[in-house]
């Protein structure tokens, strides 16, 4: 059942709520107001590492307007994992809303709710806190040291995640050539342009809600249950759609926070983080130092590779062990490589948290791997592309550790078509030596599910109404990445429907199925297969009634847009009068619930070629041209693909070019602002040529995988490498920073 | 508090308002315009984009007593009698809206930019939005979306 002439699948679909957000009618989360609503404002610590030996908040209290104020003293101090997805579940748990220690500069001391903003912040310099100062660490390697202060437990080591094929140390022996290379990469803000934002109320019968800018809203029920000890029931977690996430948004930040508040007050509270409060007190991507050794035959066969990986997770556990643990398993999907280590440790330092972003341990390792594989073609005097052509994996490729299949990989078809594109490209001149023209590439890898951590499934609903036009229920996360376009799609083509006869209601926890949030390139993977199966589910229960109503062989039935007619006999009926029949004459109704889970992780791939032009003068550099192409299985939605893969590119530049979350030698974050913190304007962009590998994933919806975190991946590898040719230099440091001769 | 009057999207509206407010704060919280976004506050992100007497501007770093008696647009003004703009249609078709945070900035600037030049070239569109941000297209289908509408403006106003 491959490419069967769908529809609406593959087809180019505007996301489906465009026209509440080209009209500006899309009620974000700050952009929502409820009656009697509080405005709250948190003190953050203006020290990296501090005991709180006294804090005094009755000033605060005492300015009219101010309904509560909450610190560590009056507020659970239950520690929580900001990234917990399973009620079972046990992470490390080293988070609470406020706590009497503060771990780095931006960490949370208290908050304030007041009648506006205006007073919450004037509160919020009231409240005096006296700090014993403890000692610091910025730097991962200082805070890894065996007699570091510990900010957590008794080491800084959150700890290790080991994984192995073969045997390393006999693969190097057996190598022609051994290469050596540290490579390291900053933290760096998400950037969504939407800032982190969060309401919440409580009925008087303790039921708490939270609205709330947030991709894991199941998970956040659970911290919010285990923080104010509420059974489920007692807890809504509603995402109204968010301003972008990229990850930043997956873990539990301000929630606790505004809950709280709410529950003090009475009344809702809403928070709302300006810029810099998102960029210095949320989650980051993991800083990492990442060590690989590479033994290599003289024809250029890869035959041992050691990674070694240290993260700075910053001040708390969140995502520290799985971002470690994702890049571990991920390299084990690229290349036949019959003896890989992989060695991370994630490490606790005093400045901001690490979390989720887009590629999760991808965008480090890869950047690594791939810029040291181009040095190695280079020292063997072999093509680049070679290099990867003798090593990559086929469609039949296995993970070494287990020799189990890991899908259909297309890596090298995603190769073979980007040189092709390269054709199109037009000579570019270096204007009598003043710039330096180089082209790089490189391969980019990332998983599907998480089902390599843990269970990943979701369910979905759909309720048939009496015109044949149905409600799609989906604990979805709506972010821009049009995933619940992509589950209308399904809806669309499986009951034969126009997308105008669907709507949905998503991201809800008491209106939707359970689902694991929208993060580890699950939603096209796992999501949207549950909604086809729910369709499927709600479509045999239409025949089912049809054939009653008809006396016809459910087995010939079929539908139409506006029929179920039989193939055999040629008897029709009209859908509303099938729909007239199962309420009316049978006295039920058709909802439809439908689960899937994951079984199986492939990977997902991306071959990007990158040519740049350097100013020789000044090193300043412009991304000339740029080719992605993207191992997808099957095209869901043309327009929401190619939008994610350019989307994709500007932050993937921007990781190699310029974006960096500058912590100085104090803990002070320096580019806390879209003044200091630069991410790619539209004249920065290159001109870019995207394009689809469709070979067929057997264990996927309509034969599709995942691509948006993937895309990032390869980004700036490629841009690096296409740098290193231009200047013919090494880079081992992202962001790029060389100033001319 | 200080009495003031602004045009909003072709209203006259009497606003009370505090010196410091910026124009942002008074059209989202006490005009109830939250299609004017807040993104950094800093005027480095555009999604607080309005045009006021033809000028895109960021809202954010205007104070709203010095804009007393000036023409605000906002991305609310945009559809008329229930009729898409042509940007709107156009950032629709071509994809231009992800997550939408950008949009009404971005459908400003280029409002803006088309209102004063009808057939602008991609260099100038991509000069137009120098100061929007956007984190998930990479701009590429909000550039599109603007030669479009701009063409399907001029085919209109040929006729
Ligand atoms: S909020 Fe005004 S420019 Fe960003
Ligand atoms: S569409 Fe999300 S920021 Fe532009």
């Amino acid at each position: 059942m491959t490419d069967k002439g769908y529809a609406v699948i593959g087809e180019r679909v505007p996301i489906q709520d465009a026209v509440l957000k080209v009209t500006g009618q899309y009620k974000f989360t700050d952009d929502l107001k409820l009656p009697g609503m509080l405005y709250a404002q948190v003190l953050f610590s203006p020290v990296p590492h501090a005991r709180i030996k006294s804090i005094d908040t009755s000033a605060a209290e005492a300015l009219p307007g101010v309904r509560a104020v909450a610190t560590y003293k009056n507020s659970p101090r239950v520690r929580y994992n900001s990234t917990t997805r399973l009620y079972t579940q046990k992470w490390i748990e080293n988070e609470c809303i406020f706590d009497d220690t503060v771990r780095f500069i931006g960490d949370r001391v208290a908050a304030v709710a007041a009648d506006t903003l205006e007073i919450a912040k004037k509160a919020v310099r009231l409240i005096k806190v006296e700090y014993e100062e403890l000692p610091y660490y910025t730097d991962p390697l200082e805070a890894m040291a065996e007699d570091a202060y510990p900010i957590h437990g008794d080491s800084n080591i959150a700890g290790k995640i080991y994984q192995n094929a073969g045997d390393v140390e006999k693969g190097l022996a057996e190598a022609d050539y051994v290469f050596e290379d540290t490579y390291t990469t900053p933290a760096v803000h998400h950037g969504a342009i939407e800032t982190h934002a969060a309401i919440a109320y409580v009925d008087p019968r303790g039921k708490l809600t939270v609205i709330t800018a947030n991709q894991n809203t199941f998970g956040t029920r659970i911290v919010l249950a285990r923080i104010f000890g509420l059974p489920l029931s007692r807890i809504r977690v509603i995402n109204p759609g968010m301003g972008g996430a990229f990850g930043g948004k997956l873990e539990v930040t301000i929630e606790p926070v505004v809950a709280q508040l709410a529950r003090m007050t009475g009344r809702p509270v809403k928070l709302t983080y300006n810029r810099k409060e998102t960029m210095i007190s949320t989650r980051t991507r993991h800083a990492a130092i990442i060590t690989i050794k590479t033994g290599v035959k003289k024809d250029g066969t890869i035959v041992a590779q050691d990674i070694k990986v240290i993260t700075n997770t910053g001040a708390y556990a969140g995502s520290a062990m799985n971002v470690v643990g994702a890049m571990s398993g991920k390299v084990y999907k690229v290349y036949k490589i019959p003896n890989l280590r992989f060695t991370g440790y994630p490490v606790y330092t005093n400045t901001p948290s690490a979390g989720a972003m887009r590629g999760y341990g991808s965008p480090q390792v890869f950047f690594a791997q791939q810029c040291q594989l181009q040095k190695i073609a280079k020292a063997l005097n072999m093509d680049f592309a070679e290099l990867q052509l003798k090593n990559l994996v086929d469609p039949d490729g296995i993970d070494q550790r287990t020799g189990k299949s890991i899908g259909n990989p297309r890596p090298k078809d995603c190769l073979r078509r980007a040189l092709e594109l390269q054709r199109n490209w037009q000579p570019l001149s270096d204007e009598g030596g003043k710039y330096a023209i180089g082209v790089g590439m490189a391969l980019g890898c990332h998983g599907n599910s998480t089902f390599d951590a843990h269970l990943d499934k979701a369910s979905i609903i759909i309720k048939m109404n009496e015109d044949s036009s149905c409600i799609l229920f989906s604990g979805s996360h709506e972010m821009g990445q049009a995933t619940i376009t992509a589950q209308m799609q399904a809806v669309a083509e499986i009951l034969k429907l126009p997308l105008d006869m669907i709507d949905v209601v998503c991201g809800d926890t008491d209106l939707c199925g359970w689902t694991v949030g929208d993060f580890s390139s699950r939603g096209i993977y796992i999501s949207l297969y549950a909604a086809k199966k729910a369709a499927e589910a709600a479509r045999a229960a239409l025949l089912r009634a049809a054939a009653l109503l008809l006396e016809e062989d459910v087995n010939n039935l079929d539908l139409s847009e506006s029929h179920v007619y039989s193939r055999v006999s040629g008897k029709r009926v009209e859908r509303y009068r099938v729909m007239e029949y199962v309420q009316q004459v049978l006295k039920e109704e058709i909802i439809c619930t439908a689960s899937h889970h994951a079984t199986r992780a492939p990977g997902s791939y991306g071959f990007h070629i990158a040519r740049v032009r350097v100013e020789k003068s000044t090193g300043k550099v412009e991304v000339t041209d740029y080719i992605a192409v993207q191992d997808v299985g099957k095209v869901i939605n043309r327009l929401g693909a190619e939008g994610q893969v350019e989307g994709a590119v500007q932050m993937g530049i921007g990781y190699a070019l310029c974006e960096k979350l500058e912590v100085d030698a104090e803990g002070r974050v320096r580019s806390s602002s879209f003044r200091q913190y630069k991410m790619l304007r539209a004249a920065n962009m290159p001109k870019l040529q995207v394009d689809f590998v469709e070979e067929y994933e057997p264990t996927g919806p309509f034969g599709a995988k995942s691509l948006a975190e993937c895309a990032v991946v390869a980004v700036a590898p490629a841009v690096i490498n296409a740098i290193c040719n231009a200047l013919d230099i090494e880079i081992k440091d992202l962001p790029y920073s060389y100033r001319g001769q | 508090m200080e009495k003031i009057t602004l045009r909003v999207n072709s209203r006259d509206v009497e606003v009370l308002v505090e010196p410091s407010w910026t124009l942002l704060y008074v059209l989202r919280e006490v005009l109830d315009l939250t299609g004017v976004k807040p993104g950094c506050h800093t005027g480095d992100c555009g999604a607080c984009k309005v045009i006021i007497d033809g000028e895109a501007v960021n809202s954010c770093l205007v104070r709203a007593v010095h804009v007393q008696g000036k023409s605000i647009e906002t991305v609310e003004g945009l559809a008329q009698d229930g009729r898409l703009h042509p940007l709107q249609q156009a950032f629709i078709d071509c994809g231009a809206v992800q997550c939408g945070y950008c949009t009404p900035g971005m459908l400003m600037s280029a409002k803006s930019l088309l209102d004063k030049n009808p057939a602008p070239t991609e260099e100038e569109i991509k000069e137009a939005l120098g100061n929007n941000y956007c984190r998930c297209t990479g701009y590429y289908k909000i550039v599109e979306a603007i030669q479009l509408a701009a063409a399907r403006m001029r085919e209109v106003g040929a006729e």
